[in-house]
């Protein structure tokens, strides 16, 4: 029986890395201070594994095969790439993987019902390598990414999300050995709209209600919103909320401690750490 | 014409790290079944005109990132 031992909701953009001194410097400093903040929270939770919920943002996947979730099982990943480097200005890396791990919850998720592509080769943009830019300046955690598809419609239904959390509790506690430390992070959102006519666009308000429903530790009621309710109000940007709903999902009873939050029109999105805590 | 073409088109260019203002037929336009709409607002880096023509607003971004001013 292993333990969920930290729960992280974060934020991710390119701009973040790649242009920081564009923000405000308040903004910059509270921001980057809760990232500060969460990564000694996870030091000292001391992980054995840490699993990423993210977004491929069709570096990995194209049309012609998109899953709708893929586990991460790789021996390592490139977080950055060398291409993702070139416009995230930090330096490529490698990220150790958890490939065993990623194998067990595959075929777990399988005998489950749910229907996990795997690969055995991924590159990281901004997705997950900045968080774990700043979270795990040393690489020294093995990951297990679980990518859903979040840019490229149609896309699962939010439940599903809430779903998958669930099912990946259950896993770390009958499926895994007894102590083993398993730390959940989900990075994306929130609102911000990347590409489309309304790109640059923040709504503060729909984060706020986010940020409300996550400090209530009400996983449930970010999962019940639809694709169109999401796009409206937080942009296709807004969809990798999904990456969240899983790590809320997984931690019933857990309320969110907002580290920091900041709608930065120069990064185009609103930004958000958080901590999940027992309430 | 089929918005997969495009955005096949737009995904290679994406691969090679290509960020550009507009396209021209030396971008192998010509490999790729595109309608003359399509043609037209490659060309012309017409990212709104792409988007309602179905191409991956991710896709726009990452392509013609230039035509965006942040």
């Amino acid at each position: 029986m292993g333990d969920i031992v930290a729960g992280m909701l974060t934020s991710h953009a390119p701009l973040i890395t790649a242009k920081p001194v564009v923000s405000d410097p308040q903004q910059r400093s509270r921001f980057l201070a809760g990232f500060d903040v969460l990564r000694q929270r996870l030091e000292h939770a001391r992980p054995d594994v840490l699993v990423v919920f993210a977004n491929d943002h069709l570096q990995n996947f194209f049309l012609n095969n998109i899953p709708a979730y893929c586990i991460g099982m790789a021996e390592s990943y490139e977080a950055p790439s060398k291409g993702g480097a070139t416009f995230l200005k930090i330096p490529p890396r490698r990220v150790p993987g958890a490939k065993a791990w990623a194998q067990s919850l595959l075929e777990a998720g399988w005998e489950a019902g749910f229907d996990f592509a795997y690969s055995q080769e991924l590159e990281f943009w901004d997705d997950v390598s900045v968080p774990l830019h700043f979270l795990m300046p040393r690489a020294t955690i093995p990951i297990v990414p679980i990518l859903t598809n979040c840019v490229a419609p149609p896309l699962p239904p939010p439940r599903r999300s809430y779903r998958v959390g669930a099912f990946v509790r259950e896993f770390i506690q009958t499926k895994c050995p007894k102590g083993q430390r398993v730390a959940l992070l989900g990075s994306g959102g929130i609102s911000h709209s990347v590409g489309t006519p309304e790109t640059g666009k923040i709504n503060p308000h729909f984060d706020q209600r986010i940020l409300e429903w996550v400090r209530q530790g009400k996983g449930d009621a970010l999962a019940a919103l639809s694709h169109e309710e999401i796009e409206k109000e937080g942009g296709n940007g807004g969809q990798e909320l999904r990456n969240w709903i899983p790590v809320l999902s997984a931690l019933p009873g857990h309320k969110g401690e907002v580290l920091s939050y900041e709608p930065v029109p120069e990064w185009i999105t609103g930004v958000a750490i958080v901590w999940l805590t027992m309430s | 014409m089929s918005e997969y073409q495009l955005n096949k088109l737009l995904f290679m260019l994406a691969g090679q790290h290509k960020m550009v203002d507009s396209l021209s037929e030396e971008d192998e336009l010509g490999s790729y079944e595109l309608s003359q709409d399509e043609k037209d607002a490659l060309k012309k880096g017409d990212t709104i005109r792409l988007y309602e023509l179905g191409a991956n607003p991710y896709l726009i971004r990452r392509v013609f990132r230039p035509r965006f001013k942040v």
